[in-house]
């Protein structure tokens, strides 16, 4: 077995299939994606009269007046900049939130289990139920509650407000994954060695500064996969706001995707949007990588003394 | 013993008579998509009886239905056609959606199919937004037009008059609103709904010949008239006046109909298969009329609507000949069955005198289009693609007050670049 390993020739051989089978559903949709993005239409719909336009569509996605949701400068905000806002509430809103309710139930709770399994629900609920079920929280719950303590609703309505319709999206998107982020960090903080913590408490470290100094620097490795997950899923969130906000809203990169495509019919628009979101979820993805490098510290052993 | 010739005859005739139909019948598995999949549809019990009626009339040829939301099915539906993959019957609308797909070869022209005799039974003028280059690709099933549903006993209740022209409607807004009813509703959400109001009030405002030019881009056409600017304007002046509910940009139009059919909301702009969704109770009090007129303005016989559904054929489908037979069946069955449930008013001539419980609503709809000077599509269905989203988008937007009517004009116009 031994022997079968140290050959390359047979790890090629076991590995070749697997390889095939992931450039032919992931490799070649991406090259096919990033063919018909300098396309002027693809070819199924325009048959002759498509041809290679370089760029264009990607300059267009920037430079569009204010018809273009994906960069609208004249209303200063656009598809991009809110998938950012939404990365960034992800990033210091939910799994501050969840690292939050890891170090509580990690450090001892009554009913351990229970909280975990209740924060854990809304994970196993499909996004359109979750969806759905904040849809009737916002139109019918809430406007009963503004009438009770005898506040306005915002004009329009929660969903409709554009002061208010970026939170209603990102409140159940919250919600829903918060569970996700606290079961991947407790199972890390789980892991940590009780000596470990035994050691540390027995040093003076409690509370807050075990969880600062100790518990969170063990688990950077998981804390790098949370992140990863909060910052692509933002970038690529589509379910929700497309159930939750009105039709042909354009307010996100998938979302403008998705209409460009299937509603207007500009394939190849689409497919330079599609190509931004993966080049865009491939730069944040190195640029944790960079952030979370370990140092390598270099070891030596000291010189002998040599008489 | 010729009785019993005579029956040994009859057995082995009446046997190859099942072999002829046999081979002549062979069974043919059809696939159709059309849409009312929601219960509260009132075209769904009308088409799954008309169904069932084409199983009993046809039993060799087989229906693999689906059924769809109408938005859900005219997005896949035109992803399906780029795979050549549409189903072998299906709803689609009329105009601009459909000639896309006639563009691109995906449906079958009709004309072979129709004979004199099945031509002589449709309603004339329907067939105009499904014939391109004199070839017809879709049989209507309905004619539709969007009318102004009045609940009398509100009107009754609060003394006011059903109006007829703008300047009423304004009067009855706040009237209403001074009584602390909403006087209006709209589901701004789906965006399509809102366009029944824009419409209608555009139309009355710049006329059949001016909207027409545009939502068919014709050469010359422009959004930036004052009679548009009028338009959009009057639309705002009824948001301004509080006509819609304060959350009307957030509602959906199921979510915007609850109040109607709880007879909390006066007024209502909508299609006439509305008048199929009104129970029994509600139908004695609703009244629909025209939608008031302008002063100083020749659009008062005008309307929106026309044939603007129907069912096609795709053009590679295996058996065209069968698929033309569901295809006429259900137009022609879902003509008849839907007025008679009140979903819609017909498209193909037929004897309704012996049918004496018909929906008085829909009743009065043929009663007031009967004098009607022309009928215009639907914005939204009459523009495709990225400019029908773009009506969609910009009535929602004005609705939401987040753009003036000025800006409504300049963004259409740019439909034009």
């Amino acid at each position: 077995m031994k022997r079968v390993l140290s050959n390359k020739w047979s790890i090629a051989v076991f590995v070749l299939p697997t390889v095939l089978f992931f450039t032919y559903i992931v490799i070649i949709p991406i090259i096919k994606t990033a063919v018909y993005s300098m396309l002027s239409e693809i070819p199924a719909i325009a048959k002759e009269d498509s041809h290679f336009v370089g760029l264009d569509n990607y300059v267009t996605m920037f430079t569009q007046g204010k018809r273009n949701a994906w960069w609208n400068t004249d209303l200063g905000t656009s598809a991009v900049i809110n998938s950012l806002k939404y990365a960034a509430s992800s990033v210091f809103i939910q799994l501050p939130f969840a690292m939050f309710i890891a170090l509580l139930l990690v450090n001892g709770v009554k009913g351990e289990s229970f909280y975990r399994n209740i924060f854990f629900i809304p994970v196993v609920i499909s996004s359109v139920v979750v969806s759905l079920l904040w849809q009737r929280i916002y139109k019918d719950l809430l406007p009963n509650l503004y009438d009770i303590l005898g506040m306005q609703m915002p004009k329009g309505g929660i969903l409709a407000n554009k002061d208010t319709k970026m939170w209603a999206v990102f409140i159940p998107v919250l919600w829903q994954y918060v569970g996700y982020h606290m079961l991947l960090m407790y199972g890390a903080l789980r892991s940590i060695s009780t000596d470990i913590i035994e050691a540390a408490t027995v040093d003076g470290a409690t509370g807050a500064r075990l969880a600062f100094r100790i518990q969170i620097p063990m688990i950077k490795p998981m804390l790098k996969v949370c992140l990863s997950f909060s910052l692509i899923g933002s970038f690529k969130l589509f379910d929700t706001p497309w159930i939750l906000l009105e039709r042909s809203n354009k307010s996100l990169p998938a979302l403008s995707m998705y209409i460009e495509m299937f509603q207007n019919h500009k394939y190849s628009y689409a497919s330079a949007q599609a190509m931004f979101i993966v080049v865009e979820c491939l730069i944040f993805t190195v640029l944790l990588n960079v952030l979370f490098r370990e140092k390598k510290e270099k070891y030596s052993l000291p010189r002998k003394e040599t008489a | 013993m010729k009785k019993f010739v005579a029956l040994v005859l009859a057995v082995v005739m009446m046997l190859s008579l099942t072999t002829v139909f046999a081979e002549e019948h062979e069974e043919v598995t059809l696939d159709c998509h059309v849409i009312w999949s929601a219960e509260t549809e009132a075209n769904r019990e009308p088409f799954l009886k008309t169904m069932e009626e084409f199983q009993a009339a046809y039993p060799w040829i087989k229906v693999n239905l689906v059924m769809d939301e109408a938005n859900a099915w005219k997005d896949a539906g035109e992803t399906l056609a780029l795979s050549d993959s549409l189903p072998d019957v299906f709803y689609w609308n009329a105009g601009g959606v459909l000639w896309n797909l006639v563009g691109s070869g995906d449906i079958l022209p009709l004309n072979d199919y129709l004979t004199d005799d099945i031509m002589s039974r449709i309603e004339g003028g329907t067939l105009t937004d499904m014939t391109f280059d004199g070839k017809i690709y879709q049989l209507p099933y309905t004619k539709a037009c969007s009318a102004l549903y009045c609940n009398t006993e509100l009107f009754d209740q609060y003394g006011v008059k059903i109006p007829e022209t703008w300047d009423e409607l304004i009067e009855a807004v706040k009237t209403f609103k001074a009584a602390g009813v909403t006087p209006m509703t709209v589901g701004g959400s789906d965006q399509w709904p809102t366009n029944m109001y824009t419409d209608i009030i555009n139309l009355r405002f710049a006329g059949d010949a001016a909207c027409r030019a545009c939502y068919y881009k014709t050469e010359g056409a422009t959004f930036k008239t004052q009679d548009w600017l009028d338009g959009m304007n009057a639309f705002k002046q009824l948001i301004d006046l509080g006509a819609f509910p304060d959350n009307a940009a957030s509602l959906t139009r199921d979510e915007s109909e609850v109040a109607y059919f709880a007879g909390e909301i006066p007024m209502y702009v909508h299609g006439q298969w509305f008048a199929g969704s009104l129970s029994a109770e509600m139908q004695q009090k609703v009244k629909a009329v025209k939608f008031p007129t302008v002063e100083g303005k020749d659009t008062d016989n005008q309307w929106m609507g026309g044939a603007a559904e129907g069912f096609c054929v795709s053009s590679y489908t295996k058996h065209p000949d069968e698929a033309f037979i569901l295809c006429q069946f259900l137009a022609e069955g879902l003509s008849k069955n839907g007025f008679i449930s009140g979903a819609g008013l017909p498209a193909w001539k037929y004897d309704f005198s012996a049918y004496t419980d018909i929906n008085p609503v829909l009743l009065q709809i043929v009663e007031a289009t009967s004098t009607a000077e022309s009928f215009l599509l639907w914005g939204n269905t009459a523009l495709t693609g990225e400019d029908a989203t773009l009506i969609g988008a910009t009535v929602y937007q004005l609705l939401n007050g987040e753009i003036t009517a000025e800006e409504w004009c300049d963004e259409m116009e740019t439909i034009f670049q």
